[in-house]
């Protein structure tokens, strides 16, 4: 099974860089895997359905507003997702994206099988490449929780 | 007074909104748009080497990163007085087009396009691209998602990444193109060629060939006199990359024509106390306010301004389309907020048919793409039209190169003024006494905001796909007397 974990944010905006940050711990904690693609991408929607393609599982690593404390992390899936590059004024947002693909018969992983782990921003106004504390700390939890959707793979586990 | 809170981007966030004031009489006595700022972006940049800059100003834009990589790089020419070879010039416009191509794409199929294919008051969930697809016809799916498959494909070849190149450098670029990729470039060119002749016939059959479209295109609360601004080439043809800064007034006559470097003699900015974002308007004519006419400094910079500022097309099919749309809408300059959709498939087409005079132009497989600089940096201003307007980067560095002072006037940031008055004249238009305030009615207000295709800050990357709207209507006291939202 083909596994796609991509890391959304921009790394110069305090915060909202935190997924990327996530997905490069990850790349140090996780030995290397022919099945699993490590990679990081700046844009939601339709951009990030066509990152998809071809693969038979995502996780997404992004920041989100969700309204609760900084730091917080959350497993999402497509159609829940207050993360930050899901969606875009100047784009669709991902199940719209994801059902355009579908219908222009591309080979994207079902719906079940994307995962968003979100992690609760605190700042993503300010050009900084430092993240605040509390989202800082949350780091290790996200990984974790992204290693867990891995190994909760039926062909990981066997 | 009664107000009427419109929140355009996301209740998420909670930044960036449109009030509606109403009069005691029930009819609307102002609009404004907020928009939040990001902060701290100047002292970021500080102390770093100007070089960096083309690979950082493109991450503040989650839109259009390849217009600041573009901007950035040529104001480092500027700043290292160097001129790039030519091959240098036609790879970097060759890019460029595609880049634009791709982009105007995405707006007009994922965002302005859905207003008129269904129809302002179709219900939101119908009013996008999965709409347009199921009226349209199923190819349409594969056609637009083939158009952006091949330009992030290309922009990835020549410019080293997807999205964020690694590719301007002072004098030049950091790598050049085969004779295989040159010749992969002209065919994919070629149907986009053929994608943008059916976004214009898309167009045609389904907005032009409906009078009520046209008629609102042509409705006078969505029309605005102000000045217009893009950049056009030695025949005063729209060019995307490289010329002079044109300024047409809302009479069609010349303003001004000057080298990006010298902005700072036109422009100006105005500031509000009730918004970060500053609004810039003509120096000469001056700020006289929240007006249009010949008399107020107000200009726009959009896809209808650049074509509105040039005497033309610089190829055949966009001409042709060009002429057009002058003929049905009245004659030049059109003033029509919403003929920026159509103004921005022209432009479409446009890109596509230079993509392929360029992929043919001999220079392009050269090997020289980079002079090295020599001379010691001072100051430089870089230019370009980016899809969402005139694009202007100013550095200031110390003999090092270092950066002692940044200065970005962004597509938007041009538009800002522009802005407000479309959104207060729709709304002033629609909203009268006793006239029930609907989502179709918000829709339509909406629109003369969206036609901009706004970037909130030019940075504000988090934004929800379909607008979530909330309307809240208060008495003169204050009190909320009515709401009435949208979920997205």
């Amino acid at each position: 099974m083909k596994c796609l974990i991509l890391g959304l944010g921009n790394p110069l905006l305090r915060d909202d860089s935190v997924g990327l940050r996530v997905v490069q711990e990850l790349q140090r904690k996780l030995a290397p895997r022919p099945e699993v693609e490590i990679s990081e991408d700046y844009w939601g929607g339709l951009r990030l359905m066509e990152r998809m393609v071809g693969f038979d599982r995502v996780i997404v690593v992004d920041a989100m507003r969700s309204g609760g404390a900084p730091g917080t992390v959350r497993r999402l899936t497509p159609d829940s997702v207050p993360t930050q590059r899901s969606a875009s004024a100047h784009d669709v947002n991902l199940p719209t994206a994801l059902r355009l693909g579908r219908m222009a018969g591309a080979k994207l992983p079902p719906d079940e099988r994307i995962v968003l782990v979100g992690v609760e921003a605190g700042d993503v106004e300010t050009f900084s490449e430092e993240l605040t504390a509390e989202v800082q700390t949350a780091i290790p939890q996200a990984v974790r929780l992204v290693l867990a959707e891995l190994g909760a793979e039926p062909e990981e586990t066997a | 007074m009664q107000r009427v809170s419109i929140d355009p981007i996301t209740r998420l966030e909670g930044h960036g909104k449109i009030d509606i004031f109403l009069n005691d009489d029930g009819g609307v006595a102002n609009a404004y748009v907020q928009v939040p700022e990001l902060r701290g972006f100047e002292r970021f940049c500080l102390g770093r080497p100007a070089e960096d800059m083309p690979n950082i100003t493109d991450r503040i834009c989650g839109v259009c990163p390849e217009a600041h990589h573009m901007a950035s790089t040529k104001a480092l020419d500027a700043l290292f007085h160097v001129d790039p070879p030519p091959t240098a010039k036609v790879l970097r416009e060759l890019f460029y087009s595609i880049f634009y191509a791709t982009d105007h794409t995405t707006h007009f199929y994922a965002l302005g396009g859905p207003d008129f294919v269904m129809g302002p008051d179709a219900p939101p969930l119908e009013r996008n691209i999965l709409g347009v697809v199921k009226k349209v016809g199923m190819e349409v799916a594969g056609a637009v998602l083939k158009m952006r498959r091949d330009g992030h494909h290309l922009i990835k070849m020549m410019g080293g990444r997807p999205v964020h190149p690694n590719w301007g450098l002072p004098g030049g670029v950091s790598r050049g193109i085969t004779e295989e990729q040159r010749e992969e470039i002209e065919r994919l060119g070629l149907d986009a060629i053929e994608f943008g002749k059916f976004t214009i016939k898309l167009f045609s059959d389904l907005v032009l060939g409906n009078p009520v479209y046209v008629d609102l295109i042509k409705n006078e609360a969505y029309v605005h006199r102000t000045y217009n601004m893009g950049t056009v080439d030695e025949n005063n043809h729209v060019n995307f990359y490289d010329g002079m800064i044109r300024v047409v007034g809302p009479d069609g006559k010349e303003h001004a024509k000057y080298h990006a470097r010298d902005y700072m003699q036109y422009v100006a900015e105005h500031v509000e106390p009730w918004t970060y974002l500053k609004f810039p308007f003509l120096k000469k004519i001056g700020w006289k306010g929240f007006e249009d006419g010949v008399d107020s400094g107000i200009y726009k910079a959009t896809p209808l301004s650049r074509l509105n500022a040039a005497d033309g097309m610089a190829t055949p099919l966009a001409q042709a389309e060009y002429e057009r749309m002058y003929d049905v809408l009245g004659g030049k300059p059109v003033n029509h907020t919403l003929a920026t959709h159509w103004a921005r498939i022209i432009e479409l087409l446009y890109a596509a048919e230079h993509w392929v005079e360029l992929s043919r132009n001999p220079l392009v497989t050269g090997e020289e793409f980079r002079v090295l600089p020599t001379e010691t940096p001072t100051e430089g201003v870089g230019s370009v039209e980016a899809p969402r307007g005139t694009l202007t980067h100013h550095y200031w560095t110390d003999e090092r190169g270092i950066l002692t002072k940044v200065n970005l006037i962004v597509g938007t940031t041009n538009n800002n003024a522009a802005i407000n008055l479309s959104v207060r004249d729709a709304a002033k238009g629609l909203i009268t006494k006793g006239k029930t305030i609907t989502e179709g009615l918000l829709n339509t207000i909406e629109m003369a905001y969206r036609a901009y295709d706004p970037c909130m800050a030019c940075a504000t990357h988090t934004l929800p796909g379909q607008m979530p709207l909330e309307v809240v209507l208060r008495s003169p006291q204050g009190e909320v007397v009515g709401k009435l939202s949208r979920g997205f």
